[in-house]
């Protein structure tokens, strides 16, 4: 994790610092989902696939696969250059771990939904994280797709919400109120816990949450919380 | 005698018949199953059919998914509604290459009583715009239920196949094939080629039956892939007569005429009429023949247009 923020802070002094407020908060989520999560599924023999649905933390996805040794530290400055495949909103098949293209906010749980559904029909282990931060729930499609993967049972299907409180213009309650947030998702059919912003305790609340069955799962990552 | 069959029968007598033959045919619908014509395969093959409710964002992504796991999802809705989803069309099905089949019906006027809220008149020149998006659009009920099984089992990629309701005049015999990617000369002719698509192309053929009677020799061509649009042909065909008319159920703005006229003017700059629903939005009506007569769509009226300026 000092890697990464060294890669980050690096970065920035070379003006690359893209949506940083937005990679930084999401840096835990992605260390925890790409860096233990998903390693820890292929040795019990599961498919896990994750999506980014707030591509604008991009650059943080980017460091953490480059600590990971998947992207090479020099290539990271490649970033949103012209025909580079570190695109400014990560793009499918571009770079491992990338399953979809994102970029335009509240599709990522739709598609995670769909995963999910051709898992069940293919007999399939597979689970699907979809990383969203908490300005996209303003979208619609969002709640299309939650009702979806709670009227199909999706219990494959895992959300982890950046709750940082920010969006584009400012804090999300003064913009588009996002409270009761963890009751929004419950109202949905959804099983919510919440978790402080730390790696460990993410990739820990994650792999507990593959025991509850039958509902899908939201996780609020919010700095500071107790794990609910 | 005009027979006139049913565009979403034939797509529902499609998806049953790959249905049996190809495993990974998913089915997905916005809760429209009874009219766009999937339920008889959510009938057959519940485990492979979605009913998403009335979110068609849902659908499209939902199609995506199931796509990049491998499957080969159909997401049926009305034309009109199915737009509602242009962005995630546009940015994750097209974006990606995902081999997500989409299929408008009740396009056009054919949602008679519905009316201008109901009828897509501007899907064409939408989907014409989306980079890696096939667009096709079947004339009769028996091209429908060849292309919509070669949409399926041949075609690899995202594609638009945009359909009717009950509004399919039979133009073609059961012998006849289709390709995606082509399109077919019914009639030769030496002073007017008619240009048609979707169920314009048998009034078309009547309009060319009506030219004759006039002594004016009009060919009909059945452009059922707008695109790719096969550029070579059409300049070829293009060049037996001396008017190039379209005909098209469609905004006359980015539709079969735009895309002709596209062509034409870097290929063989021609003289050329685009017939079609003149940049204004549809109507609610007791019959589809009064909604044709209406904005001048019948064979009666196409042919007399086409007099005026032959």
């Amino acid at each position: 994790m000092e890697k990464a923020k060294q890669i980050m802070a690096r970065l920035a002094e070379k003006g690359i610092s893209w949506h940083m407020a937005s990679s930084k908060s999401a840096l835990n989520i992605i260390a925890a989902v790409y860096g233990l999560w998903i390693p820890i599924g292929t040795g019990k023999g599961i498919e896990r696939l994750a999506i980014l649905s707030k591509g604008h933390a991009s650059l943080a996805l980017y460091t953490w696969l480059a600590v990971m040794g998947i992207l090479g530290e020099e290539e990271l400055e490649s970033f949103s250059r012209v025909g580079s495949r570190l695109q400014a909103h990560p793009v499918a098949e571009a770079v491992p771990g990338v399953i979809a293209s994102t970029g335009s906010l509240g599709q990522g749980l739709s598609i995670a939904n769909g995963l999910a559904l051709a898992g069940r029909i293919d007999g399939v282990a597979r689970e699907v994280v979809v990383i969203m931060g908490d300005g996209e729930l303003d979208e619609g499609q969002v709640w299309e797709a939650a009702s979806t993967a709670s009227s199909n049972k999706l219990d494959n299907v895992i959300v982890v919400i950046d709750r940082n409180g920010l969006q584009h213009t400012g804090p999300t309650e003064t913009i588009k109120r996002k409270e009761p947030l963890a009751e929004r998702w419950k109202a949905f059919g959804w099983h919510v816990v919440e978790v402080d912003n730390d790696a460990v305790k993410i990739a820990e609340t994650l792999e507990r949450l593959s025991q509850v069955k039958g509902k899908p799962k939201a996780v609020i990552v919010r700095k500071g919380a107790n794990t609910s | 005698m005009v027979l006139v069959e049913s565009y979403r029968r034939a797509f529902s007598e499609a998806l049953l018949d790959v249905g049996s033959r190809n495993r990974d045919l998913v089915v997905l619908d916005a809760d429209t199953a009874r009219s766009t014509g999937t339920l008889a395969f959510a009938k057959k093959y519940p485990e492979r059919f979605i009913n998403i409710g009335i979110s068609e964002q849902d659908l499209v992504d939902t199609a995506a998914g199931l796509a990049i796991a491998g499957k080969t999802p159909v997401a049926a809705a009305f034309s009109m509604f199915m737009l509602r989803a242009f962005e995630q069309i546009r940015n994750t099905v097209a974006r990606d290459s995902l081999n997500v089949k989409l299929v408008g019906t009740h396009s056009g006027l054919s949602a008679v009583i519905d009316g201008a809220s109901h009828q897509s008149l501007e899907d064409l020149a939408v989907y014409r715009a989306i980079p890696n998006m096939t667009v096709v659009s079947p004339a009769d009920a028996i091209a429908t239920r060849i292309l919509v099984s070669r949409a399926i089992e041949e075609h690899r990629g995202p594609l638009y196949m945009r359909l009717g309701r009950d509004n399919a005049f039979r133009v073609y015999d059961d012998s006849e094939d289709f390709r995606i990617g082509g399109f077919r000369v019914i009639r030769d002719g030496s002073d007017v080629m008619i240009l048609g698509i979707g169920p314009m192309v048998w009034v078309s053929l009547q309009a060319s039956e009506m030219l004759k009677a006039k002594g004016i020799d009009a060919g009909v061509v059945d452009v059922y892939t707008i695109k790719p649009l096969d550029r070579r042909g059409i300049v070829k065909v293009a060049s037996r007569a001396g008017l190039v008319v379209t005909v098209e159920e469609h905004n006359i703005i980015g539709g079969l005429g735009s895309a002709i006229a596209e062509v034409l003017a870097e290929e063989k700059p021609s003289k050329m009429l685009r017939i079609g629903v003149n940049d204004s939005f549809g109507s609610s009506a007791r019959s589809y023949d009064e909604l044709l007569e209406f904005f001048g769509l019948t064979p009666k009226a196409v042919a007399k247009r086409i007099l005026e300026v032959v």
